[in-house]
């Protein structure tokens, strides 16, 4: 059953066509990753889907209806964690942000907090200002908000995109695991290629400069790589140095 | 926060004197950090000790006969005498409490509408033309109109000073608004922020840095006008009294009301300083 379905979505900026129509549905659980170069329409293809903004054309559907705005069941986490922090809240009042927003009592914000804290590994710097944490570290304890809002939609845009490569890699693995652990259905964008097929189950991949006889839409392959996957061992695995090798040709290098 | 430095940490800063201990170990550094203190202290105060001194003996021999003038010393004995009849109280509370009083009003006020200016354009250009026609009017012009209204008295010393700090309240406090990281209110959107928890748990905590700026603005604003409007004005506070000192031909009593307010103005500054500097580490900035 999908839960995210792009029906005919194109984007205009600024008269420009970003997104030509674009068509394809998320289902309930996966894990679907979107791939293309920089300004291809990837970072607004899923701010539409978070309904942060209306399609030109066409309709994002959720659930089987029409996003018209935000909503608490879709959780966003934004590259920048520097800017998406806020720098006067420690962890835990970031987190608790959250729990405010949706209402939760007072009396139950501490258990939740140390619950995603502990999912993230974060359970030992709840008191810390999120200056005083590393770049892997503040981008946790967006990742902990985000959880702690019990989304059933998790949009992730470039969110390993600012860090070291070993804190990516560690980080990737961790999300990978708690996106299988919790069941939670992710739209990730990236602009790396190992990226998007170490973590996902399906890799969509967008042009730039869509035109009629090459839309936006330049592929969509699965990843036939089982789970749970390991740095060293999937990225030598067959199949994925075959998909790495068609993505490349299909963005065009 | 940088602009009053402790003087320990200016002595630290000599090349010729490492900040640590050294061979000295650390009771031979308390002991020279201590001195360095008074050394410190002693060079700052040597030039007012040098004015105040040649004034004190230009008052004693040459302008003996002034009417303008009097030796610091007199002065200081009319400083105590005002101190112990209680009048320097009562005065000081005055200006102050409607120095205050104005300046809760006018920096509400103005950062409110500078809220609302700062995150909506269309408010902004709606209340554009009227802030620019008000906003030059000199505050203490407004005197005579508010002592008519107001008659004498606190209410008409607060209202000046509240019209004098809405201006710079509302125009910083638009700025601020308007700087805050748009990310951030992106957040509160993707979080299902209500209106109010985004204006109060994102937008005004944003804005404490930039409104610190406005504060020691505006309590700056505060002293003068309120101490101006007893000069022009309002028989009552330090203005005032230091008006009558004048009037009564007592320039003891005068400079010492000047001092007084100096020394006021300089522990409103460095309290805001203080305020802004324990805000600041609660909010996470310093560590």
């Amino acid at each position: 059953m999908s839960l995210l379905r792009f029906d005919g979505v194109a984007i205009q900026l600024g008269g420009r066509e970003i997104l030509s129509p674009t068509s394809f549905e998320v289902g309930k659980g996966e894990f679907v990753c979107v791939i293309g170069p920089s300004g291809c329409g990837k970072t607004t293809l899923l701010r539409a889907a978070a309904g942060f903004m209306v399609p030109s054309a066409g309709a994002v559907l959720r659930g089987g209806k029409p996003v018209t705005g935000p909503s608490r069941e879709v959780a966003f986490v934004f590259q920048d964690y520097g800017r998406a922090l806020l720098p006067w809240r420690t962890v835990e009042g970031n987190i608790s942000l959250a729990l405010e927003a949706a209402a939760v009592p007072a009396n139950e914000r501490p258990g939740r907090i140390a619950k995603v804290l502990d999912t993230v590994g974060l359970g030992a710097h709840a008191q810390k200002f999120p200056v005083q944490l590393s770049g892997g570290m503040q981008q946790r304890v967006q990742i902990a908000r985000c959880l702690a809002q019990e989304p059933e939609l998790m949009m992730m845009d470039e969110p390993f995109g600012a860090l070291d490569a070993m804190t990516r890699e560690n980080l990737q693995d961790e999300v990978s695991r708690l996106v299988r652990d919790s069941g939670l259905t992710v739209l990730f964008v990236t602009h790396d290629l190992e990226e998007a097929i170490y973590l996902g189950d399906r890799v969509i991949a967008l042009r730039t400069n869509p035109t009629a006889a090459n839309p936006s839409l330049a592929a969509m392959i699965n990843v036939p790589i089982t789970r749970p996957r390991e740095q060293l061992a999937t990225k030598e695995h067959p199949d994925f140095l075959r998909l790495r090798r068609e993505l490349y040709q299909f963005l065009g290098h | 926060m940088k602009d009053a430095p402790r003087l320990s940490g200016l002595t630290a800063c000599r090349p010729s004197e490492p900040p640590t201990g050294g061979r000295a170990g650390r009771f031979g550094a308390a002991v020279r950090g201590g001195r360095s203190r008074v050394q410190a202290v002693l060079r700052a105060g040597a030039f007012p000790g040098v004015l105040l001194g040649a004034l004190e003996w230009y008052t004693r021999t040459v302008g003996a006969n002034s009417d303008a003038l009097a030796p610091p010393s007199a002065a200081a004995l009319a400083l105590g005498r005002a101190m112990l009849d209680g009048s320097l109280w009562q005065a000081t509370a005055f200006t102050l409490g409607s120095a205050a009083l104005g300046l809760l009003v006018g920096g509400v006020f103005g950062v409110l509408l500078g809220i609302v200016f700062g995150l909506s354009e269309r408010a902004a250009g709606m209340g554009f033309l009227s802030v620019e026609l008000l906003r030059p009017v000199p505050s203490v012009a407004l005197i005579p109109l508010v002592m008519l209204v107001f008659g004498f008295g606190l209410r008409m010393e607060l209202s000046v000073v509240a019209f004098a700090t809405f201006w710079p309240m509302l125009v910083l406090s638009q700025a601020a608004a308007r700087q805050v990281e748009p990310q951030l209110l992106e957040v509160a959107t993707a979080l299902g922020l209500r209106p109010v928890d985004r204006i109060v748990k994102i937008v005004v905590p944003a804005m404490v840095p930039r409104l610190f700026v406005a504060l020691r603005l505006g309590v700056a604003i505060a002293l003068v006008v309120a101490v101006t409007v007893e000069i022009a004005a309002n028989p009552n506070g330090m203005g005032y009294a230091m008006m009558i000192a004048q009037q009564s031909l007592d320039p003891a009593l005068m400079l010492a009301w000047l001092f007084w307010i100096s020394v006021m103005g300089y522990a409103i500054n460095a309290g805001a300083s203080r305020l802004q500097v324990h805000v600041a580490r609660r909010m996470g900035a310093l560590q």
